[in-house]
């Protein structure tokens, strides 16, 4: 029997547990596993990777913006400290409708990165404690910079 | 100041020999000021591990004059060292209407000159937007001997003022 | 900044921008009398937008802002972002480069923590001294950066496919003896600030992080070390020529700042076998392998992970088969451990005259966490 590797272990245990919740689990290299799931599992699904599968550990959260498709894409970057492998944990929203339920009630370090992808894409986190503008001036009058369609909004002469 | 500088000019004109007397005065004045430059202790961007290591033992500032300090009152120069952002703007703005006249404003580094290698960026301004700047150093980040170059320059120009603060009288 | 209104009893210091100890960023401090009550970091003030300029460079051009995010460290975060590049448009990169890589990230290493030991021991007791001692050592390496490259600190040596130029004659000579001469430096350090009575005074028990902690609220580099657990991505997922060379990773377990500083000391010890066996053991063979200017790439995805001075740096690189990325996340160390920081104050107590310490012992680099 070939024996498997943790992130193959890991993709198999996830697609077994939640079989109708994930969009895509797969292994893309040595060590890099991503995961997307349907907004409606998003929050149970990361109590469990807290929970069950280990992942405490929390490195960051950043945004994506597909305005073609009309959707954006928030994702998560995790780590288990034991299997030392990086998961991307993805969810996608629609353009029209930018809400998500904040994650710092599962790893509260997570925080900052909320804050700075609400400022930068327009996403608003439901449950966050404290949603200030985190790297923008306060005074910051223009639109959302990363998104694609920013026009340089907000940088008065 | 410099008005009231100018009106002291006119007053004693009329005195004979107060012109050498002023020269004499200006003199003295402009070589013991060139050589005790305090620029504020501030560094915004990138440039500031360059920024130490100039005033550090290999490539000494302080053999100029040039002493870092941290009261902002008690300065009479302010080096913008590195990239300045939006917010970080502002408070230049603020530090230099805190300090006492006369007072000089050195900037160092591609950013605060003219954007640098983020010339297109939503974040960037050009330091000379919010302050009037006296000596430009280019660079990225500029070499010691750039940096003391641009305050040998800064010593020349003050040195160059006529009746203290009054430039290009 | 809309901050939160302050409590009865509490007074607000605002421990802005300038300030000689502060750095660039502004750091909010509730006090009850001597005792921290709560620490507020407000980020931003060295806001570039990196992100988005990454989007409108090519790939090789991109390399210029991407290693300015940290000035002290820039062979590390220009390695980052190459990895990914090179991920993305899938080449692979011959071996005499990668250990040229790997000696170029070790002095860069040693660069930054002797930065770090230098505000550090500035912070603790006013110890200019050693603050000037770390310029003329800094400057070895400096001068050795510069034989290589043209420049002291911002190198852009690396590039997709391999480094730009070999080795000049009698380098490795000059590395060796380089490192043997910091070698002997080292033991001053170790006297001067570790072995120091108002340094030990200062540092030990002061902002105690448990490991269970350190990994909840997602610390990273000598913060994580510090506190015993013993994760480095040069260990746990070699790149360049990490896998042939052998050196360990360090840990302390009394989580305290003294820990901290001992990590750095002995990771530049490490650091410095590190260089010595790499000038001596670098194989022959060619250095770049050629890619197209303007590189098109297919789409898809990247995620590169490198271990800087500070802490891991992730960069994820998305292409739509343009000549530019589509979107390049970069999971900066010092945003994660800015966090840490800012809940140090209930994780332990705190006086207000450890403040500037406790933030050196983190070893924040602003314009890394605002990228």
């Amino acid at each position: 029997m070939v024996s498997e590797t943790p992130e193959e272990a890991f993709v198999e245990s996830i697609k077994a547990t939640y079989p109708d919740a994930i969009i895509s689990a797969e292994v893309l290299r040595p060590k890099r596993v991503s995961v997307v799931v349907k907004r409606d599992h998003f929050l149970e699904i990361a109590k469990s990777l807290k929970d069950e599968f280990g992942f405490t550990h929390p490195v960051s959260g950043g945004a994506l913006d597909y305005p073609r498709e009309n959707r954006m894409r928030m994702i998560y970057y995790l780590m288990n400290p034991e299997s030392r492998f990086m998961l991307t944990y993805g969810v996608d929203l629609s353009r029209d409708d930018l809400k998500l339920s904040s994650m710092t009630s599962v790893w509260e370090a997570i925080s900052f990165h909320e804050r700075e992808a609400h400022e930068m894409f327009g996403i608003s986190f439901e449950g966050h404690p404290n949603m200030v503008p985190l790297l923008l001036p306060p005074d910051w009058k223009g639109g959302h910079p990363l998104r694609k369609d920013f026009k340089g909004e907000g940088v008065e002469e | 100041m410099q008005d009231e500088a100018k009106e002291l000019i006119r007053n004693f004109d009329w005195v004979p020999g107060s012109k050498i007397v002023y020269n004499i005065v200006d003199y003295i004045a402009g070589w013991a000021r060139k050589y005790s430059i305090w620029p504020i202790h501030f560094v915004t961007g990138c440039c500031s591990p360059e920024f130490m290591q100039t005033s550090g033992s290999e490539y000494d500032m302080e053999r100029l004059g040039v002493l870092p300090f941290a009261s902002v009152r008690q300065c009479d120069c302010i080096m913008v060292v590195g990239v300045v952002s939006r917010k970080m703007a502002l408070r230049v703005k603020y530090l230099y209407e805190q300090m006492g006249e006369p007072k000089y404003v050195v900037s160092v580094g591609a950013c605060p000159t003219g954007k640098g290698p983020f010339y297109d960026s939503y974040a960037v301004v050009a330091v000379d937007e919010y302050v009037p700047v006296d000596v430009y150093i280019p660079g990225c980040p500029p070499r010691p001997e750039a940096i003391i170059h641009g305050m040998m320059l800064l010593q020349e120009k003050i040195k160059k003022e006529r009746r203290i603060g009054v430039r290009n009288a | 900044m809309t901050e939160p209104v302050i409590e009865p009893d509490i007074m607000r210091i605002s421990w802005g921008p300038q300030h000689p100890m502060s750095g660039q960023t502004r750091i909010i401090i509730d006090v009850d009398g001597e005792k921290v009550h709560r620490i507020i970091a407000d980020l931003g003030f060295t806001h570039r937008g990196i992100e988005k300029i990454l989007e409108k460079r090519t790939f090789l051009q991109g390399i210029i802002p991407m290693e300015r995010m940290v000035m002290a460290d820039t062979p590390n975060i220009g390695l980052g972002y190459v990895m990914a590049v090179e991920e993305v448009l899938g080449i692979e990169v011959p071996e005499r480069a990668n250990w040229i890589r790997s000696l170029l990230c070790e002095m860069a290493r040693i660069n930054s923590h002797l930065y770090a030991f230098g505000l550090q021991a500035e912070s603790t007791g006013y110890f200019p001294a050693v603050f000037l001692w770390t310029t003329i050592d800094r400057a070895v390496i400096l001068d050795l950066f510069e034989e290589l490259t043209g420049a002291r600190w911002s190198l852009n040596f690396f590039m997709p496919g391999g480094v730009h130029n070999n080795l000049p004659e009698g380098f490795e000579d000059k590395v060796v003896k380089g490192a043997q001469y910091l070698r002997k430096r080292f033991e001053d350090y170790w006297e001067a600030m570790v072995e120091n009575a108002v340094f030990e005074m200062r540092c030990n028990d002061v902002a105690v992080l448990k490991p269970e902690d350190a990994i909840r609220l997602g610390a990273t580099g000598p913060v994580l070390r510090g506190s015993g657990v013993a994760m480095d991505v040069r260990k746990d997922e070699p790149y360049a020529a990490y896998a042939d060379i052998d050196f360990e990773v360090v840990t302390e377990s009394a989580c305290d700042v003294m820990a901290r500083t001992k990590v750095r000391y002995r990771e530049i010890v490490q650091s410095l076998n590190m260089m010595e066996q790499i000038a001596c053991e670098m194989p022959k063979g060619p250095i770049r392998k050629k890619v197209p200017l303007f590189a098109r790439s297919k789409a898809g995805e990247a995620l590169s992970r490198v271990e800087t001075a500070r802490g891991e740096l992730g960069v994820h690189m998305f292409t739509d088969g343009g000549m530019n990325p589509y979107r390049v996340k970069i999971n900066s160390p010092t945003l994660r451990n800015m966090y840490v920081f800012e809940r140090l104050a209930e994780l332990d107590e705190l006086l207000v005259a450890d403040v500037p310490v406790v933030i050196n012992s983190i070893d924040p680099w602003y314009l890394d966490s605002d990228r």
